[in-house]
């Protein structure tokens, strides 16, 4: 089934620009965002934002004081909440505060 | 380029183990949620709970008014297979106000 000479990390990815870019591949990103907030839209339009506690190759997610917006703000989830990767459409950083209380 | 990187920061399927036989809350699309004891998961995130309830949410909007209505279904289940592709979030369960 191999057939060989494919590798699969790093696709077509290198950018001519040798400006010293610290991120070269979506995996690099996902490396370096961990323990950062975040905003992870899902394919429903709902928003959770919360600090990254991990994720994998899948997109599953695992984040922490995680917060859900629909609109207006709905529900808070204190402690860990796990994302099903194939639900997610996007994971961006934000410099969010830590703001909320009880 | 044997130089293979070992996962050494779990994964987050590893910290749903840590939720293995302890209460959860599983947010289901179609606007469904569950609240359980996990008794098994795997990678799919198909899952095993007992002792649980289902609420489903509807909202309808009155043509006239515009109020929405919100409507919860619930019911019990004691032992539940719920396959993995359906799910969108797992958490402990909430203590919300």
């Amino acid at each position: 089934m191999s057939t060989g000479g494919e590798k699969g990390s790093t696709g077509g990815g290198e950018k001519g620009s040798g400006g010293g870019s610290s991120v070269k591949t979506p995996a690099d990103f996902l490396k370096s965002i961990r323990g950062c907030p975040v905003v992870v839209k899902l394919n429903s339009g709902v928003d959770y934002r919360g600090i990254l506690a991990c994720l994998d190759g899948y997109m599953n997610i695992a984040m922490e004081q995680t917060e859900e917006y629909v609109n207006g703000q709905l529900k808070n989830k204190y402690g860990d909440a796990f994302i099903r990767g194939n639900n997610v459409l996007y994971i961006s950083t934000s410099k969010r505060t830590l703001a909320e209380g009880a | 380029m044997a130089t293979e990187e070992e996962i050494a920061v779990k994964e987050p399927l590893d910290l749903i183990r840590l939720s293995l036989d302890e209460r959860i809350y599983v947010k289901l699309r179609s606007d469904r949620e569950l609240r359980g004891k996990l008794h098994a998961y795997d990678q799919h995130l198909n899952m095993i709970l007992g002792d649980m309830e289902e609420v489903v949410t509807s909202v309808e909007i009155d043509d006239e008014t515009y109020e929405e209505i919100v409507r919860t279904t619930r019911r019990t289940i004691p032992y539940l297979f719920v396959r993995g592709d359906g799910v969108i979030l797992v958490s402990p369960p909430l203590r919300t106000v």
